[in-house]
């Protein structure tokens, strides 16, 4: 009988170790298959980490090339906390609480609030200057994937000259796509001098480092080094 | 009542969240929103009644309120306003006020403008002191964020200069805040209601209120620092009845503050669900007040405070907190009803002190509606011309030491 016992909850156990794990896999594939999108005014291809924070905490209205910008936000959701994790290492108590604060304080508005990626992607297309987010396989037609650079001073380099990944047609037509993170290191003249790959799907990441091979960024008194994710939409 | 008391809990608890969430229309193609919040306290004490109430026999006279609405005008140009309304025991007494009116220009992210009657930014919550949902806590430390007198920094009428600023080298970013203007206290707050009592009955109270707040968000993730810094010149008039003179009637009085400081020093550390606050104030004000252009009273009251707060998510719906909060004042007085003012100075005396330590628990029903309860295990009662939430008018036995509290609060927001 004790025995039954000990097997019944070592099985549980395992159970929801497995269930732990597998969790931690779906939120950790979530995380990386997030875009940054943007209405067509919004002049750069490219947005720093720092951008987007100030944009969603509500600190600035506009990029530094002077493009007014508002944020847009999915209402909850996987998706919603995972870009709240990785782009604002924040939650969404956290993050609702603060909007509160400057709400009830006369010092900010919410953003606005959509309920799945087809709305945000909508709302994005008609609104001057919105930028929001979705899943990668999310269709983005109609407004432009932004490219986001992650490291924290990224926004010093700016990227002068942006080649764009081919999409091998072969992974194209199998609906096959997703983000590939690179680590870049960025001369002083702002040549790319060295990439590391740090994510992604291999085929897709041999095309996104032939491309980011010809980026040109603007000259520094330093050598840098910068986070890069190159998405691929899959749907047509 | 009881039923509809009843059915709004219902809707509250059950309603389609989009029915609760912030209300927008549009006017002149320009969205509008609308927000609203409101809270119910309780407040039983075993000792000395509290916060102006009569809460030694349990009370419910602490309901606060408020709805605002702002819009954009332009990309960087948005307004809006906010009413207010609120009873605490003898406070407030439901007369409704306009608690924010601003119009907000921002140039750029590093630099904007607003105006109009703008909230004060002084420490970590001065201008959402009234907004206990977006808290763990039922009641902030009194020892900075006195409920009984929130006038004296809520607001000014006047302007504000403000902006974020990025360090390099990865040092973090800065946000600051510059303002001047009018502070103007509701005739329904602590300071008029503790004047009374002295027979000094207020007709207005107000005057000049400058200065800033810097914050450095840390480039340890998590880490905030700041410090606030505020001056005034007040004045005030009112009706004064000498106590040992009745019979002179109704001498008009004038009450003059002219270097009044506040300096406010605070921090604030985020690590996953663990959240950790600390602030000090020290607050000084310097009072004549004059009868036929004769000082008969001149106080110089020094008030300090501060605490230590601690609060941790244990689930979605559930948080938990606790904090230490120290509150001591000194004052002295001169001139001819001197004698009727003895001077504080040990703030060991319960007279002079309250030490308040206090565990809370914040249940969130949904996300609109919470439920708080909290106790207050306080030492001291600060009995003074300054009001610090003990009044001789609602404890003419006198003061006990010490004073047990039991808070249970609910707010809804949408």
């Amino acid at each position: 009988m004790r025995m039954g016992r000990r097997i019944q909850w070592q099985s549980l156990s395992a159970l929801l170790v497995a269930n732990g794990l597998i969790l931690l896999a779906s939120l950790q594939a979530v995380a990386g298959s997030v875009k940054v999108i943007a209405n067509s005014s919004v002049k750069s291809d490219t947005i720093s980490l720092v951008e987007i924070k100030r944009i969603f905490l509500l600190e600035a209205n506009s990029l530094d090339d002077g493009t007014h910008v508002e944020p847009v936000l999915r209402k909850g959701g996987h998706l919603h906390e995972a870009f709240l994790r990785e782009f604002l290492d924040t939650n969404d108590d956290s993050l609702q609480a603060y909007y509160g604060t400057l709400v009830f304080a006369g010092k900010g508005s919410m953003p606005k609030e959509l309920s799945s990626d087809t709305e945000v992607v909508g709302y994005v297309a008609r609104t001057r200057g919105a930028i929001g987010y979705v899943s990668t396989e999310t269709s983005t037609e109609g407004v432009k994937t932004l490219t986001v650079l992650n490291a924290g001073n990224s926004a010093q380099r700016k990227l002068i000259k942006r080649v764009d990944p081919e999409y091998p047609q072969t992974l194209k037509r199998l609906s096959i796509g997703g983000t590939v993170r690179l680590e870049v290191t960025i001369s002083r003249k702002g040549d790319v001098e060295n990439i590391q790959l740090l994510g992604g799907n291999p085929i897709l990441a041999e095309s996104a480092i032939f491309a980011v091979k010809q980026w040109v960024y603007s000259v520094s008194h330093s050598r840098t080094t910068t986070e890069v994710d190159i998405p691929f939409d899959a749907r047509p | 009542m009881y039923r509809r008391i009843v059915k709004l809990a219902l809707i509250c608890l059950f309603a389609d969240p989009n029915f609760l969430n912030a209300q927008d229309f549009k006017i002149l193609d320009r969205m509008v929103q609308v927000h609203g919040f409101a809270s119910q306290g309780f407040i039983y004490t075993n000792d000395n009644n509290w916060l102006t109430m009569n809460t030694s026999q349990g009370s419910g006279a602490f309901t606060d309120f408020g709805l605002n609405m702002s819009a954009p005008v332009t990309d960087k140009f948005r307004v809006g306003a906010q009413v207010y309304d609120r009873n605490l025991g003898q406070l407030g007494q439901y007369h409704p006020s306009l608690d924010w009116a601003v119009a907000d220009y921002r140039f750029k992210g590093w630099f904007g403008i607003r105006g109009g009657k703008v909230k004060t930014t002084l420490g970590l919550y001065n201008d959402v002191q009234d907004q206990d949902f977006l808290r763990t806590f039922a009641l902030l430390p009194q020892s900075l964020y006195p409920a009984d007198i929130r006038d004296a920094t809520i607001a000014h009428l006047g302007g504000d200069l403000y902006g974020n600023l990025s360090l390099r080298h990865h040092l973090g970013d800065l946000s600051y805040t510059a303002y001047a203007g009018h502070r103007s206290d509701s005739l329904y707050s602590g300071i008029a209601y503790i004047a009374s009592q002295y027979n000094f009955y207020y007709l207005r109270y107000g005057g000049l209120q400058y200065g800033g707040d810097l914050r450095w968000n840390a480039p340890l993730k998590g880490l905030l620092i700041g410090a606030s810094r505020m001056n005034e010149d007040l004045t005030a008039a009112a009706n004064f009845i000498n106590p040992l003179n009745p019979g002179a009637g109704i001498i008009p009085d004038n009450e003059r503050s002219k270097t009044d400081w506040t300096n406010q020093f605070y921090g604030e550390y985020t690590v996953g669900k663990l959240r950790l606050d600390s602030e000090y104030r020290r607050f000084v004000h310097d009072q004549t007040d004059e009868v036929a252009e004769t000082v008969i009273l001149g106080t110089d009251t020094d008030v300090r405070g501060w605490y230590v707060s601690g609060v941790y998510r244990v689930m979605k719906r559930l948080a938990v907190g606790s904090y230490y909060s120290r509150y001591s004042i000194t004052r002295s007085s001169a001139g001819p009803l001197a004698l009727l003012f003895p001077d504080q100075t040990d703030t060991s005396l319960p007279a002079n002190h309250v030490y308040d330590k206090v565990i809370s628990a914040r249940v969130d029903l949904n996300r609109f509606w919470n439920v708080k309860v909290e106790g207050h295990f306080m030492n001291g009662y600060g009995d003074s011309t300054y009001p610090d939430g003990f009044y001789p008018q609602v404890n003419p036995q006198g003061f006990k030491p010490n004073t047990n509290a039991l808070v249970i609060k609910t707010s809804f927001h949408f």
